[in-house]
């Protein structure tokens, strides 16, 4: 397996069976012919791709649910970015899954295209929430794709849980969290249910039909979430993630932490490289279309000036459990945080929510508030 | 001389005093009707919109009466408002007679007698107006004994009339020929005039208004300000009628402008008497007194980068009021700013509102104070009007601070509520008197501190706005005067520090607590805020930690939209003040200045 030196590249499925009242990504209702179409576009784009120059060293298959998507269609697209991608041949693949499409046939199947990472969307294991989270599968359905994929030998199984629902006591948020630790997957992400502009449940949230949970339980939730995890011997190693080991870390996803090269290919999927992010058409029928014109589907780039790299930066970096790199952060954007908010960051190590031992951590109390520590520093360079 | 009236309108706010004015302008033919908008006198958009004159005017009206003569009619309008008594005082002395205006439903109101007072003072004739006379509410005969009883004038000289629907105003204008002295002078004597009042023009300079009390004031003569010594060659000279009409001379009794050539309003003294450089008068006209600030406060602007923009503000606003006075300051907490000195509340007021209306500055202004007289133990006198300059307390060795004597009248039925409330402003002497059946004054000798922080609301909801109020100056009296500083996690907000009376000091302390509580956002960590004096905590308040902030997903895609957010969240954050970590909206400043709701 790859040191993780290489650039990511990111495919998009955009297709679910139904789509999820929180979600706001790029996601429309599966439906044969239009996932048929979509697979040709995919193809056609990672082809229009092989000027790139970057060698890649992780892929990671995102949605949507890429589990839907055949074994032949997963294979087809692999071997396309393959003929077209400097990609290493150990590359380390991931690919997200819902448990109802978890079975021995697909199990086998992935494990054949050589995926490492198999990340499950359990997102809960009492009966109401998932109803109120519009998932199709069931707690007991949960348990059991989690329990087969262990079974099946992935270097890293993950299940997804979201907390913070209306209403959600810390009891029921701790039974899910003990019974997916019962089942020990190498890796859980924890998020926070968060509701999107543009979503089902803010239409409803403004309909008052949606009663958010208060600011003080979602810290309490946050808080209770690091907590148990750690006990079962999950370290946090980023706001939403947790692993048991180094290894078992998302090889992927750290790369959009660090400002290494990704490469997006699919619906609205997001590219980087040194200065530079593009991304591409989220409408389905407009992404399809121009790939079907020879056109590469490109919706919009940004050239990132040196205070927009530092600012991303601060905000990525606090948000791992490593910390910020004072050191580089000076050396590349001549930003000496330090200096600069002495007594901000000197207060929030009293407080508890940061350490300071040569980088800058925050500790989970830290984490819960991360965006409002970033908009409290001062970035500009001395 | 004979065929020249000089007047001005005396009234309680709301009364109709502009609205009075302009139907005498309309009824002289002074400006046709398609040029004529309301409270046309008031030139400010500051004065139109909230109905009150600030800046004295003058207009000059050419009339025929009844006897079949033309008069010259001079009417000087001038500010209602105590805090604009001096203006007041110039204004009356340079009339002969004033129409005293009372409305048909309101009835005499405390502005109206204090006004009444200042009158009689200067010995001016006066005809009551009872305005309004067409509201479903007038009550005239009650209104007459009012004016019998309140203002000791014979109501059955009293002219009736309403100046919105223009009924009886050509009875006004005949009682003002008829009833009103002309003025009386030596046109052979050396010129005296009074300038009392002057406008900036932003192409001629200075133009004064001026009233001849003896001599003749000529285009092209050299003419001396009595105080400031200056000569000055005058430029133009003329009547006001609405627009400058020069006309070269300005005979004795006649009210008129003059420009001479001056740049800015420092250079004159409002008030001065001004006469002939070749053969000056012997004595200037009497009762020449300087305007002084009274009330103080500082004000920064919201974002340290403007303070250039509020310098070269203050110093326009300056060019149009005299009584104005500013310094620099620096404030730990909120940067450069000005100290500035005002007349009263309502100049106060005049002024923010001023600038940020006419100059577009967004402000903070910290808590008015009152000057202090301190006397040190070593025996040394100083004068404090800034908290921040308040000595240590073991250095005092006694304070004064000033009085007034408040004037309030209400409906009987309010009259144990307004003695609570003057007791709990330390009012000392309170007594009432009954008016008329079911009217009372209420008068008390109380500190100006009182009044500046919250008795304007506080008496408006004991008397559900029915109470009216005005106020003299006394005398400067001991106090026991203890120095409040607000520490917000733990650092000292200067700009907050105010000095307060000592029983009042915890009450105040604790406001303060509550408003900043209410007004500062919670950040992610604990934010105590305290009042203390010389490092004794009386009161405390917490803003509580806010424990979640975070976003959940931050991939590939997420990045940019979330640095975007970041980058406005930090831009918002420069409308802020930081003190220390602490983020202070500007609205957490205003809100500590108001005083709760009676419960």
């Amino acid at each position: 397996m790859s040191s993780g030196g290489g650039a990511g590249l990111y495919l998009h499925v955009p297709f679910c069976s139904a789509v999820c009242p929180y979600c706001d990504f790029a996601v429309v209702p599966a439906d044969a012919s239009r996932s048929a179409r979509y697979v040709q576009a995919l193809l056609a784009e990672l082809e229009l791709l092989g000027e790139e120059e970057l060698s890649f060293d992780t892929i990671y298959f995102g949605g949507g649910t890429p589990s839907a998507l055949s074994r032949a269609d997963l294979e087809s697209i692999l071997a396309a970015a393959r003929r077209s991608l400097a990609v290493e041949a150990d590359a380390w693949l991931a690919l997200e899954a819902n448990p109802e499409d978890v079975d021995a046939a697909a199990l086998e199947g992935w494990r054949g295209l050589g995926v490492n990472m198999l990340s499950l969307g359990v997102q809960s294991f009492q009966e109401e929430e998932l109803r109120f989270l519009g998932r199709r599968h069931s707690p007991a359905e949960g348990e059991r794709a989690a329990r087969e994929a262990l079974a099946a030998g992935f270097d890293i199984v993950s299940a997804d849980l979201i907390f913070g629902l209306p209403g959600q006591e810390p009891e029921s948020l701790r039974d899910s969290i003990r019974r997916l630790a019962e089942l020990d997957p190498q890796h859980v992400s924890c998020y926070q249910l968060t509701v999107h502009e543009g979503t089902p449940f803010h239409r409803r949230r403004q309909q008052g039909r949606l009663l958010e949970l208060g600011e003080s339980r979602q810290g309490e939730l946050f808080e209770l979430v690091h907590s148990e995890l750690a006990a079962a011997g999950y370290s946090a190693y980023e706001v939403s993630n947790f692993a048991k080991t180094e290894d078992a870390r998302s090889l992927h996803n750290q790369k959009y932490w660090d400002h290494s090269s990704y490469l997006g290919a699919g619906l609205a999927a997001h590219s980087f490289s040194g200065r530079r992010r593009w991304w591409n058409e989220p409408d389905l029928e407009r992404y399809c279309s121009r790939l079907e014109r020879g056109e590469r589907p490109l919706a919009g780039s940004e050239e990132l000036d040196s205070s927009e790299l530092a600012l991303e930066a601060v905000m990525l970096g606090l948000r791992r459990s490593r910390g910020l790199d004072l050191d580089r952060l000076r050396a590349d954007y001549g930003l000496n945080l330090l200096e600069r908010n002495a007594a901000i960051i000197e207060g929030y190590v009293e407080d508890g929510l940061a350490v300071m031992d040569g980088r800058l951590r925050l500790t989970p109390r830290g984490l819960a508030v991360a965006d409002a520590v970033v908009r409290s520093l001062n970035l500009d360079p001395a | 001389m004979e065929h020249i009236r000089n007047f001005c309108i005396i009234a309680h706010i709301d009364h109709g005093k502009s609205t009075l004015a302009d139907r005498l302008i309309q009824a002289c033919g002074a400006v046709d009707d398609r040029k004529f908008r309301d409270q046309i006198l008031d030139s400010m958009d500051i004065e139109r919109e909230r109905g009150i004159t600030i800046k004295s005017n003058t207009v000059t009206l050419e009339y025929t009466a009844a006897d079949g003569e033309a008069y010259q009619l001079n009417l000087i309008d001038t500010p209602g408002h105590v805090d604009f008594s001096h203006e007041v005082r110039r204004s009356l002395m340079s009339c002969e007679g004033a129409l005293l205006l009372v409305d048909a439903s309101q009835g005499v109101e405390a502005q109206t007698v204090a006004n009444l007072y200042l009158a009689m003072e200067y010995e001016l004739e006066l005809v009551p107006v009872i305005n309004k006379i067409d509201l479903p509410a007038a009550d005239i005969d009650r209104v007459s004994e009012e004016i019998d009883a309140d203002l000791g004038l014979d109501p059955f000289e009293a002219i009736q009339c309403s100046a919105k629907n223009n009924i009886g105003v050509d009875g006004v204008l005949e009682a003002i020929v008829e009833k009103l002295p002309p003025p009386s002078g030596d046109p052979e004597a050396p010129l005296k005039a009074l300038v009392f009042d002057a406008q900036y023009d932003k192409y001629r300079g200075v133009v004064m208004l001026v009233r001849v009390q003896d001599g003749v004031i000529r285009k092209g003569e050299s003419i001396r300000l009595m105080y400031t010594g200056a000569d000055h060659v005058v430029e133009e000279v003329g009547y006001l009628k609405l627009e400058k009409v020069a006309t070269g001379t300005l005979e004795t009794g006649s009210v008129g402008y003059v420009i001479a050539g001056i740049k800015t309003i420092q250079d004159i003294n409002i008030g001065d008497t001004m006469t002939e450089t070749e053969r000056p008068a012997k004595e200037p006209i009497p009762g020449y007194r300087e305007a002084k600030p009274v009330v103080y406060s500082s004000i920064y602007p919201m974002s340290s980068e403007d303070y250039g923009d509020l310098t070269k503000a203050l110093d326009k606003l300056k060019l149009n009021d005299a009584a104005l006075t500013f310094t620099k300051v620096s404030s730990a907490a909120l940067g450069f700013g000005f100290r500035c000195g005002f007349l009263g509340l309502l100049h106060l007021d005049i002024v923010q509102e001023r600038l940020e209306r006419e100059f577009g500055m967004s402000l903070l202004l910290s808590a008015p104070t009152v000057q202090y007289d301190v006397t040190l133990t070593n025996g040394e006198e100083v004068v404090v009007d800034n908290p921040s300059f308040f000595p240590d307390a073991g250095d005092v060795e006694r304070v004064e601070e000033p009085y007034i004597k408040a004037s309030i009248m209400i409906p009987e039925k309010f009259l144990g509520a307004v003695m609570e409330l003057c007791r709990e402003q330390r009012g000392e002497k309170t007594q009432f008197d009954y008016l008329a059946v079911g009217r009372v004054e209420v008068t008390s000798e109380m500190p100006l501190a009182e009044v500046l922080f919250d008795f304007y609301d506080r008496l408006k909801t004991v008397t559900r706005g029915y109470g009216s109020f005005d106020y003299d100056a006394l005398d400067y009296r001991a106090t026991d005067i203890v120095k409040v500083d607000i520490m917000v996690n733990k650092e000292r907000v200067d700009a907050l520090s105010q000095l307060v009376h000592r029983e009042k000091a915890r009450s105040r302390a604790m406001h303060y607590c509550d408003k900043l509580s209410s007004t500062i956002p919670k950040h992610q960590f604990k934010i105590p805020i305290q009042g203390t004096i010389g490092g004794t905590i009386i009161a405390r308040k917490t803003i509580n930690a806010f424990r979640k902030d975070v976003t959940a997903k931050c991939y590939g895609g997420d990045i940019t939209r979330k640095r975007k957010l970041l980058e406005k969240q930090k831009k918002g954050k420069q409308k802020m003040k930081m003190v220390g970590s602490v983020e202070i909206p500007q609205e957490a400043f205003i809100a500590v200045l108001k005083t709760e709701k009676e419960k």
